[in-house]
């Protein structure tokens, strides 16, 4: 039993990230009905840039004064760097494809994932990098179930980051203005929307959500690595097609699922068949429910 | 005019063969093939560069006698068996006279039946997997040591110093790491000791929790960690000591690299490891620690290893004074000497033996601390 509830845990854990992540394809999906595959490296970008910043701070020595503050410096700084950096690169690299056919924006896109993940390899260097001092190390234990702060601290950011998603986008005009963009652009900008903003706009987010988990990932697991954006990455776009691609609640339940699965998989089968667990989810969700468990367009909720 | 203009173009046109062919002979092509993009990129980036040292030593002690300079073509193969072939096939094209390389076992063993057919020597600096040197090609070479002496070191460890009773056992399903983690459990069980379970993880994987969950309930005396390169296994350690795993972490030569500890940070104090030993102390080691350092920073697990191989193979070249293998290969049966990592004396089959003893990770530093002959060190 104690073992069950630790990997339910660390299965919320892993879930809550690829969440965080998957919601980035899902919304630049809805919006503009690309697989963004760019996007694993925006959150191996954001685990780079908190490492940099944090190194800084530590540096200095605010991080031993004002440990919060540093972090949610970093958390906001790499956000808004990475938000930029994916509009910069939807301006390159999709935006003169928009009136091409889709497999071409498509595999702009896999050629920007190559671009950046190497970019990242010649400026970063080909060594992991290592998180600055031991954040938020410590932990409960509560019998032989161990809770890491940095689990809690995990699961509380992916969900303060998800309920702010929601009521940005279905609570306020922005978010009404991306819905409208989702169901139809030209109508859309007939009511003055500008849909080229409002894509710029989503990419951000989507970015910058990654670019959170990204530090998460980093200050979890102590070090970040160019290539690291990968498998993440498409194991998010795992979770956004299984909940649905272009549904935000879906890719969130689609995380958890993977997440969960994954953990459980490797817990109580063996290690190896992890990601076969992963996709077998996939393959069987395409198969059975091609659109997804939410479904891709139910009550308005594609961004 | 016209005459003289043509003359002088066949003339021009003679020679050009002549310019060409002196140019290509004054360069020594040598090849490096090791992971340089990918997860062990790391590792495959210190090979190039204790290759580059090598290079440079000789061309600052004068070169070799008839060649202007030595040229190295790093390849990568980005420890894919696929690209380790492709690379050995440009290297072919390239005419190198001698390969260093590869990193990973899974790319050394096909690129190296390739490179066979052109009778190229390959030196393996880091493939520790049996089947290298055990196929009998004629100019294969090896500097490091093989896991079949290093799993009975390793088990041997757990059973004299470590007073191991029961073993839960990891590897990554690589042909280094799945061929040694196989190695250390036959040994274990046959010096009586239990495997309660070996269980495998995914390369490039960053969460070991599951699985890491399951070993920590079986509460084993020692984990064995077998993963390809320092960074997974740096990870594991780490993540281990966060979930609060108390059996004692044993692992192999892949985390001989600096760069585990700092990513490990104190999760890595008291972790031992197996390791081909290098005296640090001797004056061949210091000197390429001089040269070494500066330039290319702290010297990680293969280093030393590329660069005697490539010490090896340049020196060949320079007594037999020719690049036919059959004639390189003979220079270096003769060999023997201190190189950085270790004495090299090469045996027929092409292993130059292996030394492994068990190292501790203390204040961060590997410290030698126990041989199978001589039992606790100091």
């Amino acid at each position: 039993m104690e073992t069950f509830i630790q990997q339910l845990i660390n299965g919320i854990t892993l879930g809550g990230l690829y969440a965080l992540i998957a919601l980035g394809y899902t919304m630049v999906y809805g919006v503009i009905q690309l697989i963004n595959f760019a996007h694993g490296e925006f959150f191996a970008a954001g685990g780079y840039v908190g490492v940099i910043l944090l190194s800084f701070f530590t540096g200095l020595g605010y991080m031993e004064t004002h440990p919060i503050l540093c972090l949610a410096a970093a958390f906001v700084l790499t956000m808004g760097y990475c938000a930029f950096l994916a509009i910069g690169v939807e301006k390159v690299a999709y935006k003169p494809l928009r009136r091409q056919s889709r497999l071409a924006a498509l595999l702009s896109a896999l050629g920007m994932s190559i671009f950046l993940s190497n970019g990242l390899m010649l400026t970063q260097g080909v060594y992991d990098k290592a998180y600055p001092g031991e954040l938020f190390q410590g932990g409960i234990n509560l019998g032989m179930i161990r809770i890491g702060y940095l689990q809690m601290m995990i699961v509380g950011m992916t969900i303060f980051l998800l309920f702010g998603l929601n009521i940005l986008v279905f609570k306020t005009k922005i978010g009404m203005a991306m819905r409208a963009t989702a169901q139809d652009k030209i109508m859309s900008s007939l009511v003055s929307i500008s849909s080229n903003r409002i894509i710029s706009l989503t990419f951000g987010i989507g970015a910058g959500l990654a670019a959170a988990a990204g530090i998460m990932v980093g200050l979890y697991y102590g070090s970040v690595r160019y290539d690291m954006g990968f498998l993440p990455g498409i194991k998010a776009f795992a979770a956004a097609v299984l909940g649905g691609i272009g549904n935000i609640t879906g890719a969130m339940l689609g995380g958890l699922i993977i997440g969960m699965v994954e953990i459980f998989g490797a817990g109580y089968i063996s290690g190896q068949y992890k990601d076969v667990f992963a996709f077998i989810i996939l393959i069987s969700v395409l198969y059975f429910k091609p659109t997804g468990i939410m479904g891709e367009n139910i009550d308005d909720t594609r961004v | 005019m016209r005459k003289k203009l043509f003359i002088a173009l066949v003339l021009g046109l003679m020679v050009v063969p002549f310019i060409m062919g002196t140019a290509t002979a004054k360069t020594l092509k040598i090849g490096s093939m090791s992971p340089l993009t990918g997860p062990y990129a790391s590792d495959g980036t210190d090979i190039k560069n204790g290759v580059l040292t090598a290079i440079q030593v000789f061309e600052e002690a004068g070169g070799i006698p008839g060649y202007d300079k030595i040229e190295l073509f790093p390849q990568d193969t980005a420890c894919d068996p696929k690209q380790a072939v492709a690379a050995a096939n440009k290297l072919i094209n390239l005419e190198v006279v001698g390969v260093v390389g590869a990193y990973c076992s899974s790319s050394t063993i096909p690129s190296s039946e390739v490179l066979a057919e052109e009778d190229i020597p390959m030196l393996t600096p880091a493939s520790t997997n049996e089947k290298v040197t055990d196929r009998g090609l004629p100019y294969m070479f090896r500097l490091c040591g093989r896991d079949d002496d290093q799993a009975p070191a390793a088990a041997k460890f757990l059973k004299e110093q470590l007073k191991a009773k029961t073993i839960f056992i990891v590897d990554d399903k690589t042909t280094y790491s799945q061929g040694l983690a196989d190695g250390v459990s036959k040994a274990a069980k046959a010096l009586g000791m239990e495997v309660v379970e070996h269980d495998h993880v995914n390369q490039g994987d960053k969460d070991f929790a599951a699985v890491l969950t399951k070993a920590k309930q079986a509460n084993a005396d020692v984990f064995y960690m077998s993963l390809q390169g320092y960074s997974p296994g740096a990870l594991m350690a780490l993540q281990a000591k966060r979930l609060g795993m108390t059996s004692q972490i044993v692992t192999q030569d892949a985390m001989f690299q600096p760069k585990f500890m700092e990513v490990a940070k104190e999760a890595a104090e008291g972790v031992y490891l197996t390791y081909g030993f290098t005296d640090t102390t001797t004056p061949e080691y210091k000197a390429f620690e001089k040269i070494y350092v500066p330039k290319y920073g702290a010297i990680a697990a293969y280093a030393t290893y590329a660069y005697d191989a490539a010490t090896v193979l340049l020196q060949a070249i320079k007594t037999a004074g020719s690049t036919d293998a059959a004639k390189i290969k003979a220079e270096i049966m003769k060999m023997d000497f201190d190189g950085v990592a270790k004495r090299i004396k090469f045996r027929e089959n092409g292993d130059s033996g292996s030394s492994y003893i068990a190292y501790k990770i203390e204040n961060g530093q590997f410290v030698p601390y126990w041989a199978p002959e001589k039992g606790l060190l100091k």
